[in-house]
């Protein structure tokens, strides 16, 4: 009897909660545009799907004990009925405990890691738009070597980045400071994330990390307030300021844009 | 034990100023001495009286000086010589504030520094949500103060309450009782250990006086050698904390092995014993590897060493770190997986289910948590390395899970008396479930790389340690408290306060998912406007909570001196520390306990526990 009303309900409301889950959808993670951001965010909602009948269980079996078990008097006198084992629960239980953490292993894990890292290949990134990412305390520099761009800024002078929508761009990212007085290799470690991205590298001193990325719908700071450059590995006092700009535009933009720079650094005299 | 044998010839007794004052006194004189002597012999000339290298010399100095003068002198140095201590010791309320040996005394002492730290550490975490209730800077006056108050908190939670105080505390005053033993194996390292607390928690509270530091608990370098001074007094308070969990967990250890009564076989040993012994050994393995790291990362500052920078290895800093810094977070909350099963059963007088099971999940997640760490590191990795750590970061679930299971089938078709102990274990078990289901989550890498280093993780931590730790802590104050006091808290004021607490933590750190989903970075005392609506929000449920556990202090600080008077065995508990009187005697037991029955079957095949009773019958 408690058997069939505990499981009755518990599968009314994982069902509705796969439902609500499914209305959702693609919000789930609010905000992202690029592919690497689709590979997590099918991730997350497959985890979802999969551990909402597994989470309702012991929350509505914390609830049903509250409600039913619950002793009406204070006074100490053994529960009505005992047991100490019982193999089929124990059984189902750790099978399908295994069964599903080697399912997590396998997919989403395994199978979006081969995805991600197949991407990553040197013989599918042969014509990727480059960007140097420097960073220092605290401040981005983004450089586009192929424009013999060497700092990109905008009209107020602050660093900014700017991309092209559909196409692949190979972030190098580096941590030193070009502009120490005297010793540019002291760097601590920063984190290079774009919240709509779906990803951040760590930047660490002394190493160059590769991150890459196809976004795939122009978008800007002001079109949504995670289209943004945010270090996210706490570098020193001005981390939460060390932020920039970002805007991803379509490709006759990015060309007027990159003209527009070329002329304002040929007109700093660098 | 014939140096304990007291001479019957009158030793002429001399007081002493109060030993903490001593201690005080000591430290500053052994801080002046060991600095001054580290200024004298330094070659250059000129160099300020307080150098880095002084002032970490002289801090040595200074925690010895504390140590001997809380009581260790007394306690440890004179009998080492053979000298009997001229000294009066203090058997009235002034025992607690000195050295001690007696197990039930250390325990409460660890539990007021863990208890006095949280209220700290919370009260840093309030200011926090002060400066986060704005999206721009207007409470700390510049960043940096922002950075070192998390890096405080951090510290002070990780080191000094959320490792100590199931395990120093609770471990010191219980496992005793538990085993059927009058006393621990190794007293001494644990009345040393406690006093190792107060100096540890006040040097990194201390820390901004040498300058404000910006790394957080975890120190990272480079971060961390470029800082201001103040992180040295972060790398010394972490030495001093975690030597004192050191030293009380190879107490304890040796105590479980070698203490037991009688009949106390290793498969009849209480749940709660089997936690303290699984995190006893976490402590032991692990911790020695974490002071290494902290005393590379004080070297590499002071020498320095170049070990971590750019023409060093910056990587090799934060592996060094959560090597240990992972199976922290077990030893933070195997004790409270352990006090589910504990409470549970004796909650429902119902035989506990799947005893072995529960116990061997207690044991595989202290093997397993050391095979994670690098999932801190996803950021770090390529798939060659993510890939192992994913499987065993997903892995771990597996025996966690295990501690749920036991828990739900003995609360199966139970008559669960919802008590205030009772309640807080299911709200304990419902959070800690949060803290899982979304380490699940970071586990994968490609949904981590995203939520890493976002307010998703400080949610999904919170939830683990106040959630499962911090939740199941204040379970067993209540449900020891008669054991501990002879008194009983009130049963409205309990639950009530469990409520609001509850509420509240869930009101603050499920909304801290969100704002972490929605691009919110950590370590930032500012973050752009369209977060603010939900950080305000936070910060009212984090001040309610706040108020929460204050007044949960109060109610129980109440309950000990004007409760109501309790039964020595209020709540029908099978295991050993209710089979005596409450308070328990200085010696715990008036004949050795011999067991004979499990001390977790309830019901028609309950046998007695004991051979024969073991606390003389009240008329």
């Amino acid at each position: 009897m408690d058997l069939a009303i505990f499981g009755i309900v518990w599968v009314i409301i994982s069902a509705l909660a796969e439902w609500g889950l499914h209305r959702i959808g693609r919000n789930t993670m609010y905000f992202l545009l690029t592919n690497q951001g689709n590979i997590a965010l099918h991730a997350f909602n497959f985890l979802t799907t999969m551990l909402t009948p597994v989470f309702l269980f012991v929350i509505w079996y914390l609830v049903w004990t509250a409600i039913r078990y619950h002793a009406e008097s204070p006074e100490s006198r053994p529960s009505r009925v005992q047991f100490n084992k019982n193999g089929l629960f124990t059984g189902i239980w750790i099978t399908g405990s295994i069964a599903l953490n080697l399912l997590f292993w396998l997919h989403p894990t395994a199978a979006d890691l081969e995805q991600m890292f197949a991407a990553q290949l040197p013989s599918v990134n042969k014509n990727d738009l480059i960007v140097d990412v420097t960073a220092r305390q605290w401040e981005w520099i983004f450089s586009y070597p192929q424009y013999h761009l060497t700092q990109t800024v905008t009209a107020n002078g602050q660093d900014e980045l700017v991309i092209p929508v559909h196409k692949k761009v190979e972030f190098r990212l580096r941590s030193y400071d070009p502009f120490h007085t005297y010793d540019v290799e002291a760097g601590v470690i920063h984190s290079f994330w774009v919240p709509a991205f779906g990803i951040k590298e760590d930047v660490i001193p002394g190493e160059t990390r590769y991150e890459y990325i196809v976004a795939n719908r122009t978008a800007s700071y002001q079109t949504n307030p995670e289209v943004r450059v945010q270090c996210a590995e706490v570098c020193g006092p001005g981390h939460p300021w060390m932020e920039s700009p970002l805007r991803i535009v379509t490709a006759s933009q990015f060309k007027s844009w990159v003209a527009k720079q070329q002329k304002l650094q040929a007109a700093a005299g660098s | 034990m014939a140096q304990n044998v007291v001479t019957p010839t009158a030793v002429k007794k001399v007081r002493i100023m109060p030993p903490m004052l001593r201690g005080f006194l000591w430290a500053g004189i052994g801080f002046v001495l060991l600095n001054s002597i580290t200024a004298a012999i330094r070659p250059d000339v000129g160099h300020p009286f307080f150098t880095e290298v002084s002032i970490t010399i002289g801090w040595i100095g200074g925690v010895i000086g504390w140590l001997l003068g809380v009581g260790a002198y007394e306690g440890m140095i004179l009998p080492l010589f053979g000298v009997t201590p001229r000294i009066q010791a203090a058997t009235d309320w002034r025992k607690y504030f000195a050295f001690a040996t007696e197990h039930k005394v250390v325990g409460l002492q660890y539990l007021t520094s863990s208890a006095c730290a949280f209220i700290l550490a919370g009260g840093i975490a309030m200011a926090m949500r002060i400066e986060l209730a704005s999206s721009t800077l207007y409470f700390f006056a510049y960043s940096d103060r922002y950075l070192s108050a998390v890096g405080i908190h951090g510290t002070i939670m990780m080191f000094s309450v959320a490792t100590v105080a199931l395990v120093g505390g609770l471990g010191n005053y219980m496992v005793p009782l538990m085993i059927g033993a009058k006393t621990t194996v190794f007293p001494r390292l644990s009345g040393l250990g406690q006093w190792l607390i107060p100096a540890g928690v006040l040097t990194v509270a201390l820390s901004p006086l040498l300058g404000y530091w910006t790394t957080g608990w975890r120190g990272y370098e480079p971060l961390g050698s470029q800082d201001a001074s103040g992180v040295i007094f972060y790398y010394l308070g972490v030495a001093a904390l975690t030597m004192s969990s050191l030293i009380v967990s190879l107490n304890l250890v040796a105590t479980i092995v070698f203490n037991r009564a009688p009949g106390v076989t290793w498969a009849r040993l209480p749940m709660y014993v089997w936690g303290v012994l699984t995190v006893s050994i976490l402590n032991l393995i692990w911790l020695p590897e974490i002071q290494m790291a902290f005393i590379l990362r004080l070297l590499d500052r002071l020498v320095p060493l170049n070990l971590y920078n750019a023409t060093g290895q910056p990587l090799s800093d934060l592996e060094l770190f959560w090597l240990f810094g992972h199976p922290e977070v077990y030893i933070v909350v195997v004790p409270a997986f352990a006090l589910w099963n504990e409470i549970i059963p004796v909650m429902a007088q119902k035989t506990l289910f799947a005893r072995s099971w529960a116990v061997i999940g207690l044991i595989f997640v202290m093997m397993l948590s050391g095979l994670v760490w690098a999932h801190h590191m996803f950021t770090n990795m390529r798939n060659s390395e993510m890939f192992p750590f994913s499987f065993f970061t997903e892995m771990i679930s597996i025996p966690t899970g295990f501690a749920f299971m036991a828990a739900i089938g003995t609360l199966w078709k139970s008559r669960y008396r919802l008590t205030t102990p009772g309640l807080l274990i299911l709200m304990s078990m419902f959070n800690f479930l949060h803290g899982g289901i979304s380490g699940v989550y970071l586990a994968d890498p490609p949904v981590n790389l995203q939520v890493h280093d976002t307010m998703f993780i400080v949610a999904h931590f919170h939830y683990t340690i106040i959630g499962g730790m911090v939740f199941s802590w204040i379970a067993a104050m209540y449900y020891w408290l008669p054991k501990i006091t002879g008194r009983m808290y009130n049963e409205f004021w309990g639950k009530f306060l469990s409520i609001w607490i509850f509420v509240a933590f869930n009101a603050a750190f499920s909304t801290m998912f969100l704002v972490g989903l929605e691009g919110m970075n950590r370590w930032v005392p500012t973050y752009p406007p369209y977060l603010h609506p939900l950080n305000l929000a936070i910060s009212i449920a984090a001040w309610t909570l706040g108020v929460g556990f204050v007044l949960h202090a109060v109610h129980i600080v109440w309950a000990w001196k004007k409760g109501p008077k309790a039964p020595d065995n209020p709540w029908g508990g099978r295991t050993l520390e209710w089979q005596t009187s409450s308070p328990p005697p200085d010696h715990n037991f008036d004949t050795e306990p011999e067991v004979v029955g499990s001390f977790y079957v309830y019901g028609e095949h309950a046998e007695p526990v004991l051979a024969q009773p073991v606390k003389p019958e009240t008329t």
